[in-house]
This record gives structure tokens, sequence and C-alpha cells, in this order.
């Protein structure tokens, strides 16, 4: 038998595995992490992501607190003609400011945000905690049922009725019942849609949309809070704490399989062959790559395999930073707007049709844009999420990447005239750059689609639930599992709770 | 060859044309999209012939896959629970596998022609089952059902009428062994395995041979008490050698629609195809284990010799507090041994630790009446015959 060395090794130093570690090493436990890149965060990373909203109270204090700031941020539906819808939060402003364009949107925007306010925070709470196992017939389980069941029926008989209607409903049918502005809806479907392999149309965009605004502080369209410093510093907070708690780090230690002594994982070797031993194995890469490199597909059952198979994991967004030598003049934008976030999705059927070719892998030419600038240094850029951008490109992405990136550049060009003098230089990474280069099969935010088929206790696959995999030892605290992804780390949180119990 | 489904849209087996002759009932059954004799004159002409002489039955819809390529070895040692690490070249293991929940899926015989090619023989179809679990295996599968034709011919003369018919040194062939003979310039596998409980054989040949071979052979065993056999004779042979039937003795794991109806490798009488020993993972392990450790095996499979000669069929088995504790799953009475016997499914520990004061109600059809008979039961060794011949080296041989 070989010698345990270390008391959990977590494969993969992103956001949730770095979670994951400070919670277990607070316990005077030996942690290490193998991280396959050459520094630790993950998807967590400005080439990746706009914005790293708001780390839950769960998460912060299970870590023993961060030291974070948060910044509000409002968002800005960009229009062509210049009249731009400007939400920030404030529900007086907000109404005022809708009033310019509809009186009757005014209104029900409120109701509509008060209602989603309402339903992300009776799913939140269920999310917050570790899913239910099905049959299981653990009386704790069925209490954590009983709990969402029993909340969800505590909104009242409407809102219940008003639940059990929208729960599978799209979004796109929601927002025209609601609103006639066009851009308002637009701004709506995108955050319903993005990250997600989803259109405005397609059925369960709704829940999507409930699902990110729960990791937002239950607020989305409507402004979010984000961490000061972004990817950068929260990642940076984490490996401090990280270096306070003794977790070991190695980077370019990227592991090729677990190793499997009686049916339980023991510990995991590395590309250059080194074996490093431990008494728990924590996977924070994505299901498909725990089970079938991690794992290995000949120690499954062949129903493992096969829903492993079915999980539905394809990546829809791609990033281009475009590094500027001056500010770009958005047409009728102050700098307030400059520092929203400026979303270019005019309507639900722009975003509709847009949605159209990516089904078949082939581009759009009209993209729908998320642009973030980032003005506080010498060196400003433009950080532009694009969907839809399929994960394997008809035609290859090598050949239609810089065709792409003018496409997307045009867009811009009609609200900022001057962007193209503005450019120095720009990199367009997609769904299969995420793949090579991040390691996360799919390219997807998510490590998977955030559907009913795939949340709760079905997160990854069923089986597999509350943070373990199908082998003794192995556990899972990526964004594969519940609650998802979204740079929260209630998953790393979760999981570290599991690791401990068994420990 | 494509087959014109406008006439037919099941298929012939190589030997229709033989058996269709052969058949004096017109009774056919229908197996694996193949249509092949139920009976070819009476159930009890045929029966006697693979327990006195050699009987012939048309074995070509069986599904037959063929697993081909460098991990074969290694994926039919993950598949079934059996461990297989050690199996020799040009022999046959007779397997079960399970699904993720270790319940039973099917039965079958594997047959090793090296380490880089093995065939599974089966009663159903499981190709995608194979493919599915394939995935991580360098192997190929490849669904040779309708490409291999086969003939069980079993009894006490059949090595002598194989022999006959040119299998030069079959009777040297041991239990579970195959070999390769070239008769009449083709070449025929044959396998000492059957599903009788007796002496017998099982032939693997080309299809565009089949006429002619089964003419050989019919003609190789005129003196040999030679007949052909179908299905009904063969549930009689297979409950007297206490062998299980899938869907009949219990559900297959991909067939049951209540998961309560799904057996484990235990419940059969199986256990002792489960190798926990062997050095990978195989399907359906984790939950066996668990089965094993945590004690939770619910039924058991189990022979009955009952009293009385009528036949059990379909009976519910009481304790002597007439609670009903199982069900006869296959009955008869046996011609040879004279004994009313049954395989039944029974709550444990009826089976196991308990084995006395067990009842059959059994309903005996009487000319559109039923008679009602409360017999006795007693738990018995699942293989009810087994006579000495069946593993004799060399086989017996008659003039």
């Amino acid at each position: 038998m070989s010698e345990k060395k270390y008391d959990a090794i977590i494969i993969g130093g992103g956001h949730n595995g770095l979670v994951c570690a400070n919670i277990i090493a607070k316990k005077n436990k030996k942690v290490l992490i193998c991280e396959a890149r050459e520094t630790c965060g993950g998807l967590a990373n400005h080439e990746i992501i706009n914005y790293i909203p708001s780390i839950p109270n769960s998460v912060t204090q299970s870590i023993g607190g961060l030291n974070l700031q948060y910044n509000p941020k409002g968002s800005i539906a960009l229009s062509e003609s210049g009249r731009h819808i400007r939400l920030i939060g404030n529900q007086h402003i907000d109404h005022a400011t809708i009033s310019n364009f509809s009186t009757q949107d005014a209104d029900r925007y409120l109701e509509f945000d008060n209602k989603m306010t309402q339903f992300s925070k009776t799913l939140g709470g269920f999310m917050m905690d570790s899913p239910p196992r099905v049959m299981n017939n653990s009386f704790s389980d069925y209490l954590k049922l009983f709990k969402l069941g029993f909340n969800v029926r505590m909104m009242g008989k409407k809102r219940f009725n008003e639940f059990a209607r929208m729960i599978g409903l799209n979004i796109a049918d929601e927002l025209e019942d609601n609103f006639e502005s066009a851009l308002l809806q637009g701004l709506i479907a995108h955050d319903a849609v993005l990250g997600s392999n989803l259109g405005p149309r397609s059925p369960g965009s709704l829940i999507n949309l409930l699902y990110r605004m729960a990791i937002h502080g239950n607020s989305l369209f409507g402004g979010i809070y984000e961490i000061e410093g972004g990817s950068n510093k929260f990642i940076s907070v984490l490996l401090d704490k990280c270096s306070k708690n003794n977790v070991e780090i190695k980077t370019s230690a990227s592991v090729k399989n677990c190793l499997i002594e009686n049916d339980r994982a023991i510990g995991v070797e590395l590309h250059n062959g080194e074996k490093v031993f431990g008494k728990t194995i924590i996977s924070n890469a994505d299901p498909r790559s725990t089970y079938s490199s991690l794992l290995g597909s000949q120690n499954l059952d062949t129903d493992v395999k096969r829903r492993i198979k079915h999980h539905r994991s394809k990546g829809r967004v791609a990033k281009l930073s475009l590094k500027l030598n001056k500010i770009p003049e958005f047409n009728e934008c102050n700098n307030d707007d400059l520092n929203s976030r400026m979303v270019i999705s005019p309507s639900i059927d722009y975003i509709e049709e847009n949605f159209n070719p990516s089904k078949f892998d082939k581009l759009s030419s009209e993209p729908v844009l998320e642009i973030c600038l980032k003005n506080n240094n010498e060196n400003p850029s433009l950080d532009i999420q694009v969907q839809y951008a399929p994960y394997k490109a008809h035609g290859g992405w090598e050949n239609i990447k810089d065709d792409y990136v003018n496409s997307i550049i045009k867009i811009i060009s009609k609200y900022a005239n001057n962007i193209e003098n503005c450019i120095d230089s720009k990199i367009l990474i997609t769904p299969d750059d995420i793949e090579k280069n991040y390691h996360v099969s799919g390219g997807h935010w998510h490590h998977g689609e955030i559907q009913i088929d795939q949340l709760f206790m079905l997160r990854p696959i069923p089986g597999a639930a509350q943070y373990k995999t199908h082998l003794d030892g192995l556990y899972m605290c990526g964004a594969g599992t519940h609650p998802g992804g979204g740079m929260h780390g209630i998953s790393g949180k979760n999981a570290a709770k599991v690791v401990l119990g068994d420990l | 060859m494509a087959i014109d489904l406008r006439y037919s849209a099941l298929k012939k087996t190589p030997f229709h044309s033989r058996t269709s002759l052969a058949s004096r009932t017109n009774h056919w059954y229908t197996w694996n999209g193949f249509t092949v004799p139920t009976e070819y004159s009476t159930v009890e002409l045929e029966y006697t012939a693979a327990r006195n002489g050699t009987s012939v039955m048309d074995l070509t819809p069986m599904g037959k896959y063929e697993i081909t390529g460098e991990e074969a070895h290694a994926f039919s040692d993950y598949l079934v629970t059996r461990d297989l690490s050690e199996m020799k070249d040009n022999t046959v293991a007779y397997i079960i596998w399970c699904n993720e929940d270790g319940k039973v899926i099917d039965d079958g015989t594997i047959f090793k022609y090296s380490s880089n090619k093995f065939m599974l023989c089966c009663a159903v179809k499981i190709y995608n089952w194979l493919n599915d679990s394939a995935e991580g295996f360098n192997v190929k599968i490849e669904d040779v059902t309708d490409t291999i034709a086969a003939l069980s011919l079993q009894g006490p003369t059949s090595c002598s009428t194989l022999k006959n018919y040119g299998a030069i040194g079959l009777e040297s062939l041991a239990p579970f062994e195959m070999k390769e003979f070239n008769i009449d310039g083709n070449n025929v596998l044959i396998s000492r395995t059957g599903f009788t409980g007796d002496l017998g054989y099982e032939l693997w040949i080309d299809p565009k041979n089949a006429e002619a071979t089964w003419d050989a052979i019919f003609d190789a065993g005129k003196h040999l008490k030679i007949r052909p056999f179908g299905m009904n004779a063969l549930e009689m042979t297979r409950i007297e050698a206490g062998f299980i039937q899938t869907n009949t003795d219990f559900m297959a794991a991909e067939d049951a629609l209540r998961p309560v109806r799904m057996r484990s490798p235990y419940e059969i009488g199986m256990g002792w195809l489960v190798h926990f020993k062997k050095k990978n993972y195989f399907i359906g392990k984790k939950a066996l284990k668990k089965e094993k450790e945590m004690g939770s095996t619910e039924r058991c499979l189990v022979g009955l010799d009952i009293d009385g000669d009528k036949p059990a069929h379909g009976s519910v088995i009481y304790n002597s507090k007439k609670e009903d504790i199982g069900i006869v799953t296959a009955a008869m009475w046996s011609p040879t041994m004279k004994r009313n016997v049954a395989l039944a499914s029974l709550r444990r520990p009826y089976g196991i630790k308990i084995k006395d004061n067990i009842f059959a109600e059994i309903y005996h059809p009487e000319e559109i009446e039923y008679r009602k008979i409360w017999a006795k039961c007693k738990v018995v060794k699942r293989q009810f015959y087994s006579p000495e011949r069946r593993n004799k080296v060399p086989a017996d041989l008659y003039e």
C-alpha cells in the first residue's frame, strides 16, 4: 500500500479549486493543487470573462473572509439611433428611464423585475447548498426537496402558478407579453441566453436567466456588482489565502490519470510520469475530462459512459480582446456609460437570427456583443463577449477567424465610428481555443449547459451528484457540478464540505 | 445477400430449405428476426433424440458478435462478471453480463480464438450494448449473426455422428474447447458446447455450405437415431439441465419495465460467475460488491422436486403458513428421470436457509376445467440431470 502524503489533491487551480483547497486546508489538512497551465485561475481570466460578480457570503465566510471591493455596474443597451436604454438597478431611476420610451413598459418593468427577483431568490436558496440525491432515501435529502417545494409554495398561489408557468418557458414569449420596446427586450433576452446553447425562442431560456440572476445577487439586466480589479484581483486574493493556509501548488503539472487501487482513487499520475498520492482526489476539471481521462472509460459502467457522452457541453461564447491606443467615441455615450456593461443586442429577432446559423456551426455576420471597456491603466482595452460562436466552426476556425473579427468590428463601428483607428491589436478566443488552452472539453463557460436535465441533482449526470464521482475517493468541485459556473465558488465550497465529511 | 422484405418480414436461415422440409407440423417460432421450427414432429420424439441419439437444431438466429482488435481480451474481461484473464485460445466460457446496478442483462457464451479475436453468442441482440461499452477500448464490434450459420448436435451419439461426418479425432475435444476441422474441403468450427446438459457439439460454418452440411450430417447419423430438434424440446432439455433462460426465469435488466423485476447474479444462481478478484474493473462491479457486502440479495433461483406427476407451470410457491414466497419460472415432468421438477424464484431466506415445508399450488388443466393440487416441494440442486458422459474425455463413441 502506498504512503498517503496529502489529504486532498485538487486537479485544476480554477477559482473553484482554489476555494475548495482553502476550505479544506483551513482544517489543518495537507492540500496539493495540480494546475496544468502556468498560472492558476482557469476561466476566471479577463481573456475569457468580462466581469466577476460578487462572491456569495457563504463562500467568503467558509474561506474566512476575502479582501474584495465591489463596484456597481449598470447596463446600457446600445441603439444605432443613439437612444440607448440605461439601467442601473435602482427601480425609481430605471422606471423613469424606461418611461422615456414607453410608460407601459416602465410599469411592467417593475412588475417583471420584482417577479424575477423573487423567483431567483427562491431558486437561489436551493442552489447554495449541495443538491439532494434522489433515490437515496435519506431524510435530509427529502427535507431539502421539501424546503424548495415549501419556499415555492410560500410565494402565494398566484406567484406559484406563475412560477410553474414560467419554468419551462422561453424568454422571448415572456418579454413580448410584457414590453413593447424592442431594445429593452433585446437587452433582457441577451442576458437570458448568454453562455448557453439557446436562442431567445428556445424553451428553457428563462431558467438560464433565473440562474444567472441568482449568481449575480438576484439582479442582472438592471445592474450588477463586480469585483474591483476583476479576475486578476479575485485569483490573487485566493492565492494569497492558499499560501496562508499552506496549500501546495504545482503549476505546469498536467494530470494524466487517476491512480486506482482496490476500486478507490489513491493518487494521480502527471504527464511527466510523477506520481502523487492522497486520501482524496478532487477534480476541478469538467465532467467529461474527469470521467473520460482521469477516471478512464475502462473503469466506467456502460450506462455511465452513455450519460457522459450525452452530457451537453459545447460552448457558444467567444471573446475578442482589442488593445486600444485611444478610447473610441461611442455615439451619445458619456463616461458613466462607457463604464457600464455595453450590450449590442437591438432586439429578440436580432439574437434569434444570430442563433440560427450557429446551430449549423456557421457564423453570423452580425453577432450579439457584450462590451466592457477597461480604462484603468495606460493600455486601455475593449473586452467583447461574442455570442454565438460555434464550438467547431464550419470550415475550421483558423480559416474564418479573421473575417469574423472584422465583422465584429464592423458592428461596433455602427455605434463607435472611429473604432478602427483605435485598435492596436486584436485576439479572438473561440470555444475551441478555450478547450485547447484551458482544458475545458467543449469550451463551455459552465462546463455544461445550465438546463433542467443538467441541474440540481442531475448535474453533471445522474448518479454523480453531490460532488462524488462513480469512483470512491474521487470528487468533483468544478462548474460542471451543482449549481454551475459563473465565478461564485459555490461548487468549490460545497465540494469541500463533502470531502471534509469523508476525510 | 439482401433479403427481399416484400415476401417475408422474417429472415430465413441458411438451413431453411431443409428445416421446412423436415417440419411435419408447420409450427414456427420467431427468434431475432428469423423463423425457426417450434417443433418438427412431436416434442416427445425430439426430446428422446436428444437424450438417446443425436438431435440437430438450427442455431443460426443466435446473436453472434465478433470482437476484434488489440484490446479484445481486455474488453471481453471488462464486459462480463467472470474472470476471463486466464482464458486460453480455442476455448469457450459461459458468461453473464450486468448493467451498472449489477442486474443481469443476459447470459451467453464467449469463444476465444486468440487474444485479438473473440466471438460472443447470446439469445438476443446486444450490438448497441457492446458498442457503447467498447468506448475507451481499442476494439471493433461486428454483428456476424447473418454471416455464420450454426447447428447444434446434442445427445449420446452426437460425437459418433460428427465423426462419421468427417470430424476426425473429435472425441478428444474436452468440454468448452473448440477446434477447426476441414471436412469435404470446407472449414468447420466445432465447439463442445450446448444447452441440453448432455454430450453435445455446436458447429459454426459458412452459410453457403449450410445445406450440404445438413445433408451430410443426417446421412452420417442415419443409423444413430438422428432427428431435427425444435424450440419446445430444447425447453425440456434445458430445464432438466438446470440452465436459465433470459426473460423466462428472470427479466433481462434492459427489458424489465419494473426495476424490482431486475435480478442480480446472486438472485438467479449465477453468483459463481462473479469474480471480484479480477485485476481490472468490470461492468456492474461497484453495485455487485455493495450487494455482496450488505448482504442485500433478496431472492434466489432454486430447483424444486415436486410431489406427484403434474407439472407446476406458473405455480405460486407458499410456506407452511400459506404465505406467498415465490413463483415457478419453468416446470416439467422429466421423462428421463421420472421426476416432477421446476425452477422457482423464491424470496430469501426461503430456498437458502429454509428448504422444508414449501408447497406449490398447481392448477392442472383437465379439459377446460382445472384441478387444484397442493403439492409438497423439496429444494434441490438446480442441475437435475447431468450424465457422466457429458464431461467424459474421450467422448463415448457408438458404431
